[in-house]
């Protein structure tokens, strides 16, 4: 079985991301940056499924600038036997799709998995995007997976309930919290990723061409969460009566209940 | 292209959501800056029953799709469907509300009608032939405002909640109009089996207007029952932080934050939870934030528009016993 991985290198979820005084940028330089949380759910499945599997591969791509490297070397790190950058550090997740898509259509893989979101620009887009342009189907959010031939039964979480899917190979799933406890990697996996080489590509390598990946959202600013006044605060008071006054704060002040 | 703009309904056998509702509303207010019309679609069982009230809410044309090619969603036949509609109806735009089935079609279709995704909006607008938007990025520690213009659509999904519905105070007519719907074996290649649907009386923790959520510190799953209680009296949503749901007091469904749900109601109530960034991911655009902490230092005082320093375990029941005094009195 052929294996492929999506991942993204993104701010660590504990980074404080400052915004250019002007609004024009993120100050990320020197932000501490990991594998996003969910693609790591996504190398640990295509681990498992690799170990299930006799003979079957693992390859993994990131799209993205220099940075991203280090996704690949922590992929290496757990074992995978392949590694490819394709460098666009701008792209963004419609353009990483496209540049995945056309690195992948030669690769044709039997599963791809990929994080639910990237938690950088929080879109939930990518998946699809590259289930559309591969011509496979596609799973969202995946809390199970078991596979049975050729094809895979996986849970969805919906709002009130649950879906089990059946989706047949090859096809796109993407990962949610629970599917699996990811892996660290070993000492010795370590080691040995020093010694692997990310191969790298550029759109043009993989049939994109890069004049195209602009072209979607344009960015106007970034900004800060907007800073909240201090609220209400009720100290040094009984339960009872700090309770009495906040209902009536949320009754008469904030008119919500 | 054209200047309309069309909302996919969500639905349950005909009975709109109400992130729906606001879809339309924002619909209504795009339309009147591009000169063009509300266009609503509406797929599976139930559509045609949800026309009535689409129209009500400011649609002037409703796509209904049903039958049992659409009896279940289905991310392939559903972009087939509406990728159909789209050609035909060359909107502007197309809006839906931030959820399960949006998450897992929005990127898929966009991709298949060459439109431009945005997804999980919390502001939008259109002006001199451009649609401007606000979106949360990096766990809502950034907001990011983006345009778009051109002649490839706009795919935007809007986080309930956040926009407010208004029902126009008279409606035009409202037609509607069968989608056709084919059989495609290559749809098949994905298909939902089942749905096992948790019976609750509670509202949806993702579309409530109040949310009462509790942390670690209640200690045990029994010991979470007064977060249950406060939640059942006002008729809230319960949710929990992920140290509640890791210890196992709770299922991971309730899970506010970035690895969980994302909230938006009015009124959220946070119980003995501290404020973690990833926390606060899942409900900074929350209208009005409750903090109930026994530490006055907790970072979630800072995003609390109230705040009670004090035991939760005394203050929590309190509350509980004052709402109930409130309604019944
Ligand atoms: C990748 C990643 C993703 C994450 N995703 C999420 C997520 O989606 N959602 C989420 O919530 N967290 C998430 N977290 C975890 C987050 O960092 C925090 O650990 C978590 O939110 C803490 O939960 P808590 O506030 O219940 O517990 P604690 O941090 O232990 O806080 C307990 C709070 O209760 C207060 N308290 C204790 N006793 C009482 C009392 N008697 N009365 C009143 N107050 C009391 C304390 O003062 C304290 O503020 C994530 C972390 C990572 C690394
Ligand atoms: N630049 C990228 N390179 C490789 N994989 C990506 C990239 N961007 C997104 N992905 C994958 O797609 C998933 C969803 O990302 P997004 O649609 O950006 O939220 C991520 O969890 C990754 O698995």
């Amino acid at each position: 079985m052929k294996i492929a991985v999506c991942v993204k290198q993104v701010p660590s979820t504990t980074a404080v991301i400052r915004v250019a005084a002007d609004g024009s940028r993120l100050e990320l330089a020197g932000v501490e940056t990991v594998v996003g949380p969910y693609e790591e759910y996504a190398l640990e499945e295509a681990l498992k499924v690799r170990e299930k599997n006799a003979g079957s591969t693992i390859v993994v791509v990131a799209v993205g600038g220099e940075e991203a490297g280090k996704a690949l070397t922590h992929a290496y790190a757990l074992g995978v036997d392949r590694a490819v950058l394709i460098q666009a550090p701008d792209a963004d997740a419609a353009a990483a799709a496209a540049c995945a898509a056309g690195f992948l259509k030669a690769e044709k893989p039997d599963l791809v998995f990929c994080g639910r979101q990237a938690i950088d620009d929080d879109q939930w887009l990518f998946p699809g995007a590259l289930g559309e342009a591969l011509d496979l189907p596609h799973v969202t959010a995946a809390s199970t997976f078991e596979l049975a031939g050729a094809s895979a039964t996986c849970k969805r979480r919906i709002e009130g309930g649950e879906e089990v899917i059946e989706v047949k190979l090859p096809a796109v799933i993407s990962c949610e919290k629970g599917l699996n406890e990811p892996r660290v990697p070993t000492l010795k996996g370590r080691l040995n990723a020093k010694k692997m080489k990310v191969e790298t590509k550029s759109p043009a390598d993989v049939g994109v061409d890069a004049a195209k990946l602009a072209g979607g959202l344009k960015i106007e600013r970034y900004a800060p969460p907007p800073e909240k006044s201090p609220g209400k605060r009720i100290e040094g008071k009984a339960a009872a009566e700090a309770a009495a006054e906040l209902v009536k704060l949320l009754r008469e002040e904030a008119k919500v209940i | 292209m054209g200047n309309d703009i069309l909302v996919l309904a969500q639905h349950q056998d005909g009975a709109v959501k109400k992130p729906t509702l606001e879809c339309l509303s924002v619909a209504r207010a795009l339309a009147a800056a591009t000169g063009g019309k509300v266009l609503a679609a509406a797929l599976g069982p139930g559509a045609a029953k949800a026309a009535a009230d689409l129209g009500a809410w400011g649609a002037a044309s409703v796509l209904v799709g049903e039958g049992p090619a659409l009896a279940k969603y289905s991310s392939l036949r559903w972009t087939r469907v509406l990728a159909g509609a789209v050609a035909k109806q060359k909107p502007a735009a197309l809006l839906t509300s931030t959820s399960a089935l949006s998450r897992d079609l929005a990127g898929r279709l966009a991709a298949r009608i060459n439109g431009v995704l945005a997804s999980d909006c919390t502001k939008l607008s259109a002006a001199g032939g451009r649609f401007t938007l606000e979106r949360p990025i990096l766990a809502g520690r950034a907001l990011v405002t983006a345009s778009h213009g051109g002649d490839r659509p706009l795919v935007a999904t809007l986080r309930p909640n956040v926009f407010g519905a208004e029902k126009p105070a008279q409606a035009g007519a409202c037609a509607t109009e069968t989608l056709e719907v084919t059989e495609d074996a290559a749809d098949l290649r994905v298909v939902v089996k089942e749905v096992a649907t948790v019976k609750s009386e509670r509202p949806e923790l993702s579309e409530a207007a109040i949310v009462v959520s509790g942390g670690r510190s209640w200690g045990s799953a029994d010991g979470f029952k007064p977060v249950f209680d406060l939640a059942d009296a006002l008729g809230a949503a319960p949710g929990a932080s992920r140290a509640a749901v890791d210890a196992g007091y709770v299922p991971h469904s309730m899970q506010v934050g970035q690895t969980g749900k994302t909230v938006s109601p009015v009124l959220y109530i946070a119980c003995g939870i501290s404020g973690a960034i990833q926390h606060l991911a899942g409900m900074r655009t929350s209208k009005y934030i409750v903090a109930i902490n026994n530490d006055p230092n907790a970072p979630i005082f800072k995003l609390a528009d109230y705040g009670i320093v004090g035991d939760e375990f005394e203050v929590v029941p309190a509350l509980t016993a004052e709402i109930k005094k409130l309604k019944e009195g």
